[in-house]
């Protein structure tokens, strides 16, 4: 009986004393925000006496600058229109010029008639808060660094695999398109055109499997590698009989990598050139005529480069004449995942194709470039390009 | 990325059973290519690769295949696909790879047509 009455005077004292040292500060202000009322705990927080702000200083005074004005045009505002408003970070200012990052949470009390007589408000210490969120910034802005960092690697290496500008062939149109579907990874595509002897020229479109800094490695070693096999014996088939050893010799076993291509030769003549096409498990050629006609210059049954001791590689020969144009593509755009799983097959790009009429290479490049961005986020494959047409005689001809 | 593939391999009196199910990618090739490598085989017997439930298959899963057929062909064993999704088949068949693989509806084929192979 006597504990309890302790206990309730214990209380009874305690509710004055609660609101002194509470752990966060306490502040009524009259609706013209001059202080009325504070805590002792925000007193302590700010280094000022009581006296230095009851009836002297309004709550925005003790903001900084940018605090007030947002106290001014965001915060009385609200509170005036809501009754009241919480969590709002805000920064005050001690007596010693000290800032100190707080919550603040206001309400209005109103009396009796409902007419709104002063503000309460209450301070919560921030200062953990923020610094956590400094923190967060901080590494958010290392990660975005690094991130900027890692694209700018990939945007370098991937120059490096890919020709900075496709040489001007006598008498032939040439274009050439690369989209990367990752500015994060470097992809597996590759292609290439240059100049062999006797005014001959070699050029290769091709796809290794995976992605990334490994699939990378391949590529590199691809790209060299045909292009060197290429001056030392131009047969297309040769050319990649030459990658495949390569290419097996490096990756076996239970790592093994390949890649699909298609080598092509080309040997001018009085209109046009002979083009052999040896295709290594890639998908075909289109060729579009001079009618605007599209269909697959097929070389079927070629296997993939690099996986199996010995492939079989085929070839097709066609008179690229004027008005013709040869297209070659990697599967970023036959196997584009549309709309979900939905796939553009090589038919669908025939089709395409053929609804453009008679073309150029580099028409037909930026129609297809359009077609790929139409796609949008349906690409999740890199995509590469090759055209190549005859002009008609008397156009374009030196 | 994708986290439902999931790749077991379980011995069997014949061989080995792998199964490969979702979505066979760059991203998951090398938690299946791991598995692959668990794979213990001896002369005579056969790897079955059950697709029953893959959803998805591109290069970087067909480099997992190519990689088990090379650890069975190793080991003097055989290999063979069971049910090969459509997407699969018409990869393989771009790639020149139709045929090289054995395939089979059912891991019970399989079975019977190991089986029916004469001892070497």
């Amino acid at each position: 009986m006597c504990e309890a009455r302790d206990f309730a005077a214990l209380l009874e004292d305690s509710a004055e004393d609660l609101y002194d040292h509470a752990p966060c500060g306490y502040l009524s202000t009259l609706l013209d925000g001059v202080i009325v009322k504070v805590n002792a705990t925000l007193l302590g927080w700010l280094g000022y006496e009581r006296d230095d702000l009851v009836g002297k200083r309004r709550f925005a005074e003790l903001l900084t600058v940018g605090g007030r004005i947002y106290h001014e045009t965001h915060f009385a505002p609200l509170l005036r229109m809501q009754g009241e408003l919480g969590g709002v970070a805000l920064e005050l200012v001690g007596a010693d010029g000290s800032r100190l990052p707080v919550l603040v949470t206001s309400t209005v009390k109103t009396g009796a008639d409902g007419a709104a007589q002063l503000i309460r408000t209450t301070i919560f210490d921030a200062r953990d808060r923020r610094a956590y969120e400094q923190e967060l910034l901080h590494a958010r802005r290392e990660a975005d660094r690094e991130r900027d960092r890692v694209q700018r690697l990939t945007r370098t290496l991937q120059r490096s695999l890919l020709p900075s500008v496709l040489p001007e062939v006598p008498g032939m149109e040439v274009a050439a398109y690369y989209h990367p579907a990752s500015i994060d990874q470097v992809g597996g595509d590759f292609y290439d055109l240059f100049p062999l002897a006797g005014g001959t020229w070699g050029f290769f479109l091709g796809d290794v499997s995976g992605k990334g800094s490994e699939a990378a490695v391949v590529t590199s070693l691809t790209r060299y590698t045909l292009r060197a096999a290429a001056v030392y014996d131009p047969d297309p088939i040769a050319v990649l009989r030459h990658l495949n050893t390569v290419l097996n010799q490096e990756y076996h076993g239970t790592d093994p990598r390949y890649c699909t291509v298609i080598h092509g030769s080309l040997v001018p003549d009085a209109d046009g050139f002979t083009v052999t096409l040896a295709t290594g498990g890639h998908p075909p050629a289109l060729l579009i005529q001079a009618d605007g006609t599209a269909a697959f210059l097929d070389a079927p049954g070629g296997q993939l480069v690099g996986a199996l001791p010995d492939p079989r590689f085929t070839s097709v020969d066609h008179h690229l004449g004027p008005g013709e144009t040869l297209l070659l593509y990697t599967d970023g755009l036959t196997e584009a995942r549309v709309k979900g799983r939905t796939r553009h097959t090589e038919d669908q790009l025939r089709e395409f194709v053929g609804t453009l009429g008679p073309t150029t290479a580099p028409a037909l490049i930026s129609a297809l470039a359009g077609l790929l961005a139409g796609f949008g986020d349906g690409v999740d494959d890199d995509t590469a390009l090759l055209a190549l047409s005859i002009p008609h005689a008397g156009v374009d001809r030196p | 990325m994708n986290h439902d593939f999931t790749a077991a391999v379980k011995s069997t009196t014949t061989g080995a059973v792998l199964e490969f199910a979702g979505e066979l990618d760059a991203d998951t090739a090398p938690e299946a290519l791991e598995v692959v490598q668990r794979v213990k085989l001896t002369h005579g017997q056969q790897l079955v690769v059950n697709l029953a439930g893959l959803t998805f298959c591109d290069s970087s899963g067909i480099s997992t295949l190519i990689a088990a057929r090379n650890l069975a062909v190793a080991a003097a064993a055989g290999i063979a696909l069971v049910a090969v999704p459509q997407q699969l088949a018409r990869s393989l068949a771009l790639i020149g790879l139709n045929g090289f693989f054995p395939v089979f509806p059912t891991l019970e084929e399989a079975d019977e047509a190991w089986a029916a192979l004469p001892e070497d």
